[in-house]
């Protein structure tokens, strides 16, 4: 790619960031409007979404991340951007993609949660349109995201010789391996309590079960003391609004795991664990399943293709083996996990 | 009272009162059996314990969650105990739910009981096939169990091997037709009802396989649908897929019953719409209701409290099935019902609520990795 390009597409980007840095402030007439609306769509309670705007709403991304944002994209004649619910710092990422990709983005957001791209179009008008339905054609490229079925939807009708980029569904896990001290733990369940708590877990970056593999902690009491630091973010951040069906997916997981082994309230969620050691995916609102693996790599085998993020605590070695066993995945931190570098889609399954 | 003292004791009831005496009450029965699981159980006895008050009606009985099979053992007796032992269909980790059964002639005498009231026709002797893959061996699949045991059960001639290519009508190039056809010759020639115990993708198979033929079964014929179609062909609603089948077969759409059963249940459902049936004649059915057997009770619940739902409003159906003695006597599933007059009306799984984005579902983790 020539500077010339490099630069352009630089140029193309600014003023996103700067209208979303200006969503940051609660104080502002932006950041009080987008607090206001995103509190109303996103279900959300106002903590948690002034909580996930200042923890991952990336306004400053490095030289580093936007130079391989900008390296790593293809480029387009017209890039087309269909945006998800539930996750509404998304729509960041996914119109910065597509703006580095070309000048002409056009972008569908979410019916049901229009309101962060709204927002970003306001802080930056000109730079994208929003549009109520997406008409791509041959040699546009259109960067989709929400559940399979959508995708599959896409795929189907998309006319030919638009290359589609889909991101479909997915969960996020953390493995901890070793055995940390007894702060580092406390720091480590800290930090997943947010990862989890973000969004209310309704992401596919969010961790839904964490693979223990450590000879000193004991499932119980890693689950104990999770459920603890869950309880005590959700006074800090309360739990938003979940809907009857997803009630009803907490009471049937609930029920199946106090059946199947040990479960902990933790405030409105749960953590479990199963006595016999079987997967247990529990659904979004904040809780966790706990899985004693003495070989995470190969318990995470099975569902590679599914998985979007995975926190890591352990051996380097370990770490890094754990990064060529799932390619698809953004292997990172524990509580880091809702903020994947800005150097493209947040997971690299379609790479 | 040992274990296996008690739960002896309560499979004879259950089985006198399948058949007919009311010794106990279904209530008093299903209290008992919830309370030999309690002490028996320790999954079971944690979820009574979970309940801010006791267990005094059937009402209180908490439904253990199919996924809970899948996740561990649910019976009160160790597996060398084990009589039967059928599985639900495979997930991504290799995990089935298994339902482990410690006495088979409860089982048994449950499973013929309702199917000979709700699917024989008259008192002829039946012939029966199956449009369903051969029978493995062992079972492990208890519908595949079920129809084995119809084949002997209706055919009134004794024991008799049942893995045979002229009863199974469906392989890897999918439904025999001409098998089905021979059957429907043979059954005539011997003055016999025919019988057809068919999953619902299996018809959707002979449907294709048709291709607008019609190929006309004796007019006193039979055909057993169940189950859903599990991704393996097209899906057809429910009043389609029995027109087309009556259609097709030159058949009543009457003579087309439904049949609900899942592998942690010991008992089944039927609509009751064959004429001539014993189900028929007393309770005269529509086809989408669901008549349940005397020993086993449907109560929709709300999907949030888990309490009961007032009449005729929808609700997530537990299932009470007094033969599940040795495993869970409450089951709790997803499938949305709701209580109409002659039995349960099924209204299919709860329609997602809410966009789900990009979060992974359970339902997308259960059926695994396909990509």
């Amino acid at each position: 790619m020539s500077d010339f390009e490099s630069d352009a597409r630089r140029a193309r980007l600014q003023p996103l960031f700067e209208s979303a840095r200006s969503l940051l402030d609660p104080a502002s007439e932006r950041g009080r409007q987008a607090r206001e609306r995103l509190t109303a769509s996103s279900g959300l309670s106002r903590e948690g979404v002034d909580f996930a705007l200042q923890r991952c709403l990336e306004v400053a991304p490095d030289e580093r991340e936007i130079a391989a944002l900008i390296a790593t994209t293809p480029s387009a004649r017209v890039a087309h951007v269909l945006l998800s619910a539930n996750v509404f710092v998304a729509a960041h990422r996914a119109i910065a993609i597509g703006l580095a990709a070309s000048a002409d983005v056009r972008v569908r957001a979410s019916r049901r949660e229009p309101d962060m791209a709204e927002l970003l179009l306001a802080g930056a008008p000109g730079s994208f349109q929003l549009v109520s339905e997406l008409s791509p054609r041959a040699g546009d490229r259109l960067w989709a995201y929400g559940s399979d079925e959508t995708m599959d939807e896409v795929a189907t009708t998309l006319p030919a010789g638009v290359a589609l980029h889909a991101h479909g569904s997915g969960f996020g896990v953390a493995v901890l391996e070793d055995a940390p001290s007894e702060s580092e733990l406390e720091a480590l369940l800290f930090a997943l309590a947010e990862d989890i708590a973000l969004f209310d877990q309704r992401g596919c970056l969010s961790p839904r079960v964490l693979l223990l593999n450590s000879a000193s902690l004991s499932a119980s009491a890693v689950a104990r003391a999770l459920a603890h630091e869950l309880e005590k973010l959700e006074r800090r951040i309360p739990r938003g609004q979940l809907s009857t069906q997803e009630l009803s997916q907490i009471i049937e997981y609930r029920d199946t795991a106090h059946f199947a082994g040990e479960l902990h309230q933790a405030g409105s969620g749960f953590v479990s664990i199963a006595e016999q050691g079987h997967w247990l995916l529990p659904p979004s609102g904040r809780n966790l399943h706990i899985l004693a693996a003495p070989d995470p790599i190969a318990a995470l085998a099975p569902y590679r293709p599914l998985l979007t993020s995975c926190a890591f605590f352990g051996p380097s070695a370990r770490r890094e083996a754990l990064r060529r066993a799932l390619p698809g995945a953004r292997v990172c931190r524990f509580g880091d996990m809702q903020r994947p570098p800005f150097d493209g889609p947040v997971d690299r399954r379609d790479i | 009272m040992n274990r296996n003292s008690r739960s002896d004791g309560l499979h004879d009831a259950v089985r006198r009162f399948a058949a007919g005496e009311r010794a106990r009450s279904f209530s008093e029965l299903a209290l008992e059996i919830a309370d030999f699981q309690r002490e028996f159980s320790a999954g079971f006895a944690r979820l009574c314990s979970a309940r801010s008050a006791p267990i005094a009606t059937v009402d209180d009985i908490p439904g253990v969650p199919c996924d809970a099979f899948r996740l561990t053992r649910v019976a009160v007796h160790p597996p060398d105990e084990d009589a039967l032992r059928f599985s639900t269909s495979g997930t991504t980790s290799g995990a089935r739910g298994v339902h482990n059964m410690r006495v088979s002639e409860t089982y048994y005498q449950l499973a013929l009981a309702f199917g000979r009231a709700a699917l024989l026709s008259s008192a002829r002797a039946h012939h029966v096939v199956a449009l369903a893959p051969q029978l493995d061996d062992p079972p492990t699949s208890s519908l595949g169990h079920m129809m084995a045991l119809f084949m002997v059960d209706f055919e009134q001639r004794g024991p008799f091997d049942v893995r045979t290519s002229e009863r199974w009508l469906m392989g890897e190039d999918g439904v025999d037709v001409r098998g089905l056809q021979m059957a429907a010759e043979c059954s005539a020639k011997r003055e016999e009802t025919l019988l057809v115990l068919a999953t619902s993708f299996a018809l959707v198979g002979l449907l294709d396989s048709l291709a607008g033929r019609v190929l006309p079964l004796p007019a006193d014929t039979v055909v057993m649908q169940t189950g859903g179609f599990k991704g393996k062909t097209r899906e057809l609603e429910p009043a389609e897929l029995r027109a087309a089948v009556a259609r097709s077969l030159c058949l009543s759409e009457t003579q087309i019953v439904s049949e609900y059963g899942m592998t942690e249940l010991t008992s089944q459902l039927y609509e009751a719409t064959v004429p001539g049936s014993a189900l028929g004649r007393e309770r005269s059915g529509v086809p989408g209701v669901y008549a349940e057997p005397p020993w086993l009770r449907v109560v929709p619940v709300d999907p949030t409290t888990l309490e009961p739902v007032a009449d005729g409003e929808v609700g997530i159906a537990r299932i009470i099935d007094l033969g599940n003695v040795d495993s869970a006597v409450a089951i709790q599933t997803q499938d949305r019902v709701r209580r109409v007059s002659g039995g349960i009306a099924l209204l299919g799984r709860a329609p997602g609520a809410t966009p789900r984005g990009c979060s992974l579902s359970i339902e997308e983790f259960l059926a695994g990795a396909r990509r």
